[in-house]
């Protein structure tokens, strides 16, 4: 008697634990908390608050304030939305406390500044600002003071991009291109290359010249699938279907981009 | 190439090198001066009334009246407005019975004209609220993202210059006009934004929230005076 018991409590844990969790975002265990980054008003005066508010606008303004790192049309904020806050965007204080961490691109243990130096080289299509310099020290302060009361060890709810559920077809750019025509040219272009105002970014790049290159997280379709279901259409995360994440992936994925700096001779 | 295409390049050419030497409202094309005939007079069938009677000629509006300033909007913009209130998808009575008798092309004449023109801001009905300014000014740069609102500059560009050709400019839009939009996206009277996007958004602000934006990018200078998105598009 006692078997079946534990047997169907079991089951019970097991499936309110997964009840919780859309399948797409399940296989996270444990459970995984919610975090929300302290207010602005929060950053102390002083120094460390100076570094905090620099580490802020490069991270917003990036060409404006680390300029001579980018070598792109765009920010850190272009895919860490809401100044790095943002859940599903890779926010700065899931970052914060997910390093040091054992990283395959280049199999070793990386820091969080070492991490940063990769968004420049390839997400921002750029050179790595010096480790101990102040690009760098400025927007790991900015995370540290994002992280602010963030529980360390315990899996936290949002970070990084979505997992995405490996796909039922095999993503179909044709069809992709049509899913970017209807939701997505409005913004970035019919061509991807963005849309200006008075000779200033307005819309971001998604393919071409001044887009990331091929080394960055979002040129792999499943990364990029999992930042689009989440974000695309600004104001609008969540509303693509699975496929159709996929598809429009593959399909802006499939576009010319700056190549990956590695493989340039 | 043939030799056809070739003088239209020419022609193309010829004309582009006009329209950049001429930056403001010196030197207007055929088709603003057709649209300048309806803005000042009407197209001339019965009842036709003339846009700037509420507009102006040059596209200041008239915030007492409600009626907005469209000085410089992208050209798109302007004509898919005013589809919008002829197939009701926007609902302004006012404006609806104005422009129920222009066609397709005396729409495209008038949109260029006010495209083209530039007009300096019109007094607004009252002075900005200094209590609700800063608010306003939060949500513009930095959003409400705990409710899913992006912050307004990301779609209608920095300090809210607009991106053409969809996103309208809204700094120096006058206060009411503002405040209207907002409500009439909000409770669905206005639905002829792409993708519902600022519906959605203008649902999801406050009462307080939509009253402190639209303080905000009124008390703005309107775009031309600091670098115009080009209203060609
Ligand atoms: C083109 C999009 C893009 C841009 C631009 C970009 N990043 Fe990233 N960033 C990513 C992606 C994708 C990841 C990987 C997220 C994951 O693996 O879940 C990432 C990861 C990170 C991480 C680690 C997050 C984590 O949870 O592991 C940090 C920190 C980071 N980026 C900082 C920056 C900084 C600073 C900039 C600007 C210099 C920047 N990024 C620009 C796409 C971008
Ligand atoms: C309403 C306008 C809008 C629409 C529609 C839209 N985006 Fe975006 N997108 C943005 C903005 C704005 C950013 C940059 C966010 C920021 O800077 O805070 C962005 C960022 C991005 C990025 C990362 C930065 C870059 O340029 O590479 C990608 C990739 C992207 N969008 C893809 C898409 C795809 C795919 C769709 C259609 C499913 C889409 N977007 C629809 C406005 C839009
Ligand atoms: C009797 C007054 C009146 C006349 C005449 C009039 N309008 Fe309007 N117009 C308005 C009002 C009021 C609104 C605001 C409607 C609303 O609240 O939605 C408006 C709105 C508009 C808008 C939308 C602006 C925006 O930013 O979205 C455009 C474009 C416009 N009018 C163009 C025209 C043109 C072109 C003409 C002449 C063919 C014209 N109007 C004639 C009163 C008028
Ligand atoms: C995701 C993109 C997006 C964001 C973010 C956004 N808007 Fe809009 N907004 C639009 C679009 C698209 C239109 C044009 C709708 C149309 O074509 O009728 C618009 C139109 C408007 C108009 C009407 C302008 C006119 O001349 O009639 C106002 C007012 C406005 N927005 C205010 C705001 C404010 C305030 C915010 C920030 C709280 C904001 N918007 C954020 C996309 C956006």
């Amino acid at each position: 008697m006692r078997y079946p018991a534990t047997l169907s409590l079991f089951l019970l844990v097991a499936s309110l634990s997964l009840a919780g969790l859309p399948p797409a975002r399940a296989g996270e265990s444990p459970r995984p908390v919610a975090f929300t980054p302290p207010p602005d008003r929060e950053i102390p005066a002083g120094p460390f608050g100076d570094l905090v508010r620099k580490g802020e606008k490069i991270f917003t303004h990036t060409g404006r304030y680390a300029g001579k790192y980018v070598g792109n049309d765009l920010t850190c904020e272009s895919c860490h939305l809401d100044r790095g806050r943002k859940p599903y965007a890779a926010p700065l204080w899931g970052a914060y406390v997910s390093y040091p961490r054992f990283r395959s691109k280049n199999m070793k243990v990386s820091r969080l500044g070492e991490r940063i130096q990769g968004c420049f080289r390839f997400s921002m299509n750029g050179t790595a600002p010096p480790l101990e310099g102040d690009t760098i020290r400025s927007i790991v302060a900015y995370s540290f003071w994002m992280a602010k009361g963030a529980p360390v060890g315990t899996p936290l709810d949002g970070t990084g991009m979505l997992r995405m559920a490996p796909p039922a077809h095999i993503p179909d750019p044709a069809r992709g291109k049509k899913v970017y025509e209807a939701r997505c040219a409005l913004c970035h272009g019919a061509d991807g290359l963005g849309t200006f105002s008075g000779g200033e970014v307005g819309f971001p790049p998604v393919w071409g010249p001044r887009s990331y290159n091929r080394g960055a997280g979002l040129a792999k379709v499943a990364k990029l699938a999992g930042f689009i279901k989440m974000n695309m259409p600004l104001s609008k995360g969540d509303s693509l279907s699975d496929r159709d994440a996929w598809d429009v992936a593959a399909y802006v994925d499939s576009q010319n981009r700056p190549a990956d700096p590695r493989k340039k001779s | 190439m043939s030799r056809s295409s070739h003088s239209s390049c020419f022609i193309f050419l010829f004309l582009s090198l006009f329209l950049f030497s001429f930056p403001s409202n010196s030197f207007a094309g055929e088709i603003e001066i057709e649209g300048k005939q309806i803005a000042h007079g009407g197209n001339g069938s019965p009842g036709s009334i003339a846009c700037m009677e509420c507009h102006r000629l040059h596209g200041g509006g008239m915030p007492l009246i409600g009626s907005p300033r469209i000085a410089g909007q992208p050209r798109s913009y302007i004509e898919h407005e005013i589809l919008g209130v002829r197939e009701g998808t926007r609902y302004a009575p006012i404006m609806a019975g104005v422009v129920s008798h222009l066609s397709r092309k005396e729409i495209r004449a008038v949109a260029s004209w006010y495209a083209h023109v530039r007009a300096p801001k019109m007094p607004d009905v009252s002075p900005p609220d200094p209590t609700l300014v800063p608010l306003g000014k939060r949500i513009a740069q930095k959003g409400l993202w705990k409710k899913n609102v992006p912050a307004c500059v990301l779609c209608h560009g920095p300090d809210g210059r607009g991106i053409p050709p969809h996103f309208p400019y809204i700094k120096g839009q006058n206060k009411s006009y503002l405040l209207r939009q907002l409500v009439a996206f909000a409770f669905l009277k206005r639905s002829d934004d792409p993708q519902g996007l600022m519906r959605g958004i203008a649902r999801r602000l406050s009462p307080k929230e939509r009253q402190a934006v639209a303080e905000y990018f009124s008390s703005l200078a309107p775009p031309p005076a600091d670098g115009l998105p080009d209203p060609k598009q």
